[in-house]
């Protein structure tokens, strides 16, 4: 599978567009206290991605209420209802100190 | 689990970073960039995983890539990249003792 040349790529696979399509850039950093939240749980959780998917939910939900992203069903991005801060008062507690969430993860 | 690391290249600075990925599990990564000149710069990001025989498993839901981009002088952006590993990556015994995946991005100045 050798087929190069596009956007100068010819390392053998040819360049396939994302699924969903492309994320504009958020300029005006609308999201980057739901972003530095992501990077905080993956810091604390020695960069388990699957341990932080509530943030990297709330991270995808800030983008499409500011147009950075166009709006779908969380479930059609691969998100369950479980995927959310654990309880109301974790919450509350992780929303002030979202460095120091790591008691209950293993 | 499989760690991913991402790199970038080009005219812009830019950080390397790690997440670790279950296949099947789509999952959100960032990169940086900054644009230390005094110019903006537009241009374009394509992709190369690696190691190559992977990249039929790497899927992209949603990227920062395929369509200009433009940053203005001492701009710092964050670019994600929202993706999974396909669950077959892992009944795949070609990809026995593929425990990284890298991905890197290019970025491609436009003329303008």
């Amino acid at each position: 599978m050798s087929a190069g040349g596009a956007f100068g790529g010819n390392r053998g696979v040819r360049p396939v567009p994302p699924e969903k399509g492309v994320f504009p850039l958020d300029h005006l950093h609308e999201c980057d206290l739901e972003k530095k939240d992501y990077l905080a749980c993956l810091k604390s959780t020695g960069a388990q991605s699957e341990k932080c998917r509530m943030f990297s939910k709330k991270y995808l939900e800030c983008r499409m209420g500011r147009n950075l992203m166009a709006k779908q069903d969380m479930s059609e991005l691969g998100f369950s209802d479980a995927d959310v801060v654990v309880t109301p008062s974790e919450e509350k507690h992780k929303l002030q100190s979202p460095a120091s969430d790591s008691k209950e993860r293993k | 689990m499989l760690m991913l690391l991402m790199e970038c290249h080009g005219s812009l600075f830019l950080r390397r970073e790690r997440v670790k990925v279950k296949p099947g599990e789509s999952a959100l990564a960032f990169y940086t960039a900054e644009n230390r000149s005094s110019a903006p710069i537009t241009g374009v990001s394509t992709y190369n995983v690696a190691p190559m025989k992977a990249a039929i498993y790497f899927n992209k839901i949603q990227c920062f890539c395929f369509e200009e981009q433009t940053l203005l002088p001492g701009e710092q952006i964050d670019m994600p990249v929202f993706f999974y590993i396909d669950p077959e990556f892992e009944t795949d015994p070609k990809m026995d003792g593929v425990n990284n995946i890298v991905l890197s991005y290019t970025f491609f100045k436009v003329k303008e």
